[in-house]
């Protein structure tokens, strides 16, 4: 069954790896410029440390003016549907492709019973898809950098990328998607039907329960937020209004108070964000073993 | 090589075809005693029919005493037919190629060419009580 | 080849009222049947009658609602890899996966089978010449049937069930696809199973027939056995039908005002139809087609299994005298 799943995915994973490919070289390129645009901007010395970025303004106006857009925003919003597309694809015909072209028929009546067929493939594609997506955050880590260095993890479009969250969005479309392949027995309607649920919980998570998975944090705007002109929320800020880097600001409050996620709640975010989504794929992929072995009547 | 064929319209179930082409390519020479017929594969290959059917024919033709089988090695012709010899064949032939014409001409289905000769030969044995 | 035995030996294939339910609907019901080894068993009906439905059951790719089947005497346990493997199937269409080489598949054969024969498969592509680093959809339908024929034959399974096997095929594919069938029955002690909704191609190479309407078997047993069993009557319209010598199975009254009579297929033995005719009532021997398309009119009650002719009529063939 090893070699039956690799040759029956065999494509996917070559253009899983020629993505990854692109994704390398596209990072390579803009990150080793970003790191020599780093240093000329007289970022890469002690001031970011010492000052908190209050003292390098003009170097940190220049990069974000030449990465900024680039990399805060674009790359996100282009990046934001690749692990879903990626879990669809992959998962939306893994099941539904042999109800459609009659191959269950050949598939099921070989001499291994079906739950085992089933369970195989979805350990070893999901096995394979945890390896890309872990291949994908180290590429896009390795990128984010120096950016990182400015912004923080928190901020959303490094927190989406980093750490462990990307392979968990992954794991958890092509989850859904191998589940409406069972139930709706065409392809690319089930990936249709997955991607739709897929985006919008990553979407309702992202912007209206991450910020709150920990009570936030309240402190009194920073002194020096008053007088210099970087310093705000969002991701072009630095510093933030607490006058730190990397904290991630989520609204102001009366009295001049800011509430805030420090960026020592990273880790803890990743998990529980990354468990959330890995909780999903494991009920749908629970689901589709459990259906597979219920289901009586194979008419696709 | 004798080759076996069926007649798929003519109501003779085909094993009883296959035995009556063995009787007759014996009548006509075209068999003789210790000729090896078709294997049972061949004939089922060659005319798409159930092994079974030629099974049966074979079984039929023994029973008649006109084949066996000896094990490993396939069916053999066993009787000894003094067949219609080609001279006789040929000679009888021309005068009946030329009656099938003219009984043809003259309108007579296989069906009717049939019912006139086994009139005939009817009358013939009257004749000859 | 067929063994019918009266009781003695292990049935190739025995299905015990098999059923089928979808929801509230009975798609098949109390269907038994038995078929013996080395037969060529067809099972015919028409489109929709549940032939599938009843060859997954008895493949063990469906579970049935009711009744059970066992292979060889052993009992199958749908989906579990020991039922499985005890059949070889090529499903409607014969399916394969596309992109595959004929390589590919024989892969996919021997790493899903316990007992594959590489050999055989790759002997059996030489002699039909179709390359193995070819791709499955660059081939014909009737290359791809036997590429379909040919997973099932490596199986090594004894028993082997066709579902249509040629229904998609043009005729000379047809032809082949039937020529391999026969050689294949006439080299081992395989056991065949073949569906079909065309009843004229089956005659010549069946042995065994099963008759499958309105979710009921029909009629099943043997071939010759069957034909003798039944025949054909030509009686006067109103001749009532207890006065006829046997089972009605499918009675026709002509319309014709000036010949006014019916066409009755009759299940019927020899004593019964020579105490009970009269002299004025035309008997025909039954052909396939009438046998099997009275049964799939005969609206009524389905019949139960029922016996095959006495063993003193039919033939026990050996093959092995004549096989080389």
């Amino acid at each position: 069954m090893i070699w039956v799943t690799w040759r029956q995915h065999r494509g996917q994973a070559i253009a899983c790896l020629a993505l990854l490919a692109a994704l390398a070289v596209y990072a390579i390129i803009e990150g080793t410029s970003m790191r020599s645009a780093f240093s000329s901007d007289g970022l890469a010395g002690s001031c970011l440390a010492r000052t908190q970025g209050t003292g390098c303004e003009n170097g940190i106006g220049a990069f974000m003016g030449k990465f900024g857009s680039g990399v805060n925003i674009a790359f996100w919003s282009v990046a934001l549907i690749v692990p879903g597309l990626i879990g669809v694809l992959v998962g939306g015909s893994l099941i539904a492709r042999e109800l459609e072209y009659g191959t269950w028929r050949l598939a099921w009546s070989q001499s291994v019973p079906r739950a085992r067929w089933l369970a195989v493939k979805l350990a070893l594609v999901t096995g394979g898809l945890i390896v890309l997506g872990a291949a994908m955050t180290a590429v896009i880590m390795w990128y984010r950098a120096p950016m990182d260095q400015l912004t923080g993890r928190l901020q959303h479009n490094a927190f989406d990328f980093e750490g462990l969250v990307l392979t968990a969005y992954i794991l958890c479309a092509f989850g859904f998607a191998v589940l409406a392949g069972l139930l709706i027995r065409r392809s690319i309607p089930a990936m249709v039907a997955a991607f739709i649920p897929w985006l919008t919980i990553r979407l309702v998570i992202e912007f209206i329960f991450r910020d709150h998975f920990l009570a936030p944090l309240t402190t009194a705007m920073a002194a020096s937020c008053y007088t210099q002109t970087g310093c705000g929320t969002g991701v072009g800020a630095v510093p933030q209004s607490t006058g730190r880097i990397g904290d991630l600001i989520l609204g102001s409050k009366p009295g001049n108070l800011v509430s805030y996620q420090p960026p020592d709640r990273f880790w803890p975010f990743q998990f529980i964000e990354a468990g959330i989504f890995v909780a999903l794929t494991a009920a749908a992929l629970g689901a589709t073993i459990l259906l597979l072995r219920r289901r009586a009547a194979w008419s696709a | 090589m004798f080759r076996f064929r069926l007649d798929g319209s003519s109501g003779v179930p085909p094993y009883l075809q296959l035995v009556h082409q063995v009787r007759q390519s014996l009548l006509l020479g075209y068999l003789r005693e210790g000729d090896r017929l078709p294997t049972v594969k061949d004939v089922a290959a060659d005319l798409v029919i159930n092994p079974n059917t030629v099974v049966k024919a074979y079984r039929q033709l023994e029973h008649e005493g006109l084949a066996g089988g000896r094990p490993g090695q396939g069916t053999f012709i066993t009787a000894t037919e003094s067949p219609v010899v080609p001279e006789t064949q040929a000679a009888l032939r021309e005068p009946l190629d030329r009656w099938l014409r003219d009984a043809e001409a003259a309108g007579l289905n296989a069906e009717a060419v049939t019912a006139l000769i086994a009139l005939a030969r009817q009358d013939m044995r009257k004749e000859r009580i | 080849m067929a063994e019918h035995d009266a009781g003695g030996n292990v049935p190739a294939l025995r299905a015990e009222r098999l059923g089928k339910r979808y929801g509230k609907v009975w798609g098949l019901r109390d269907c038994t049947l038995e078929v013996p080894v080395g037969a060529v068993a067809a099972l015919v009906g028409p489109n929709g009658a549940g032939k599938t439905t009843l060859l997954e059951m008895i493949i063990g790719l469906l579970k049935p609602t009711e009744g059970q089947v066992s292979v060889f005497g052993e009992t199958s346990r749908a989906g579990t890899a020991e039922t499985l493997a005890r059949v070889g199937y090529v499903a409607q269409d014969h399916p394969l996966y596309r992109d595959f080489t004929v390589a590919d598949m024989f892969h996919l054969g021997h790493a899903m089978n316990p007992s594959w024969d590489r050999k055989l498969a790759v002997a059996r592509m030489e002699a039909l010449g179709i390359p193995l680093k070819r791709k499955v959809k660059s081939m014909s339908g009737g290359q791809q049937a036997q590429v379909s024929l040919t997973m099932a034959l490596a199986k090594r399974a004894p028993l082997l069930v066709l579902d249509e096997p040629v229904s998609s095929l043009d005729p000379v594919a047809r032809l082949e696809f039937m020529r391999d069938v026969m050689a294949s029955a006439a080299d081992s002690e395989l056991t065949f199973l073949i569906s079909s909704h065309v009843v004229s191609e089956l005659e010549r190479i069946c042995d065994w027939l099963i008759i499958l309407a309105n979710g009921h078997v029909q009629l099943a047993g043997p071939a010759d056995g069957l034909l003798a069993a039944h025949q054909l009557l030509t009686v006067p319209r109103d001749t009532p039908g207890a006065e006829l010598p046997g089972t009605v199975i499918h009675r026709t009254d002509s319309d014709s005002p000036s010949y006014r009579h019916s066409t009755v297929l009759i299940r019927t033995d020899a004593d019964q139809l020579d105490a009970r005719s009269h002299p004025g009532w035309q008997v025909d021997p039954v052909s396939f087609e009438q046998l099997v398309l009275g049964y799939l009119q005969h609206q009524s009650t389905p019949l139960t299994h029922d016996d095959p002719a006495p063993a003193a009529q039919r033939p026990r063939p050996n093959t092995k005298e004549f096989t080389r």
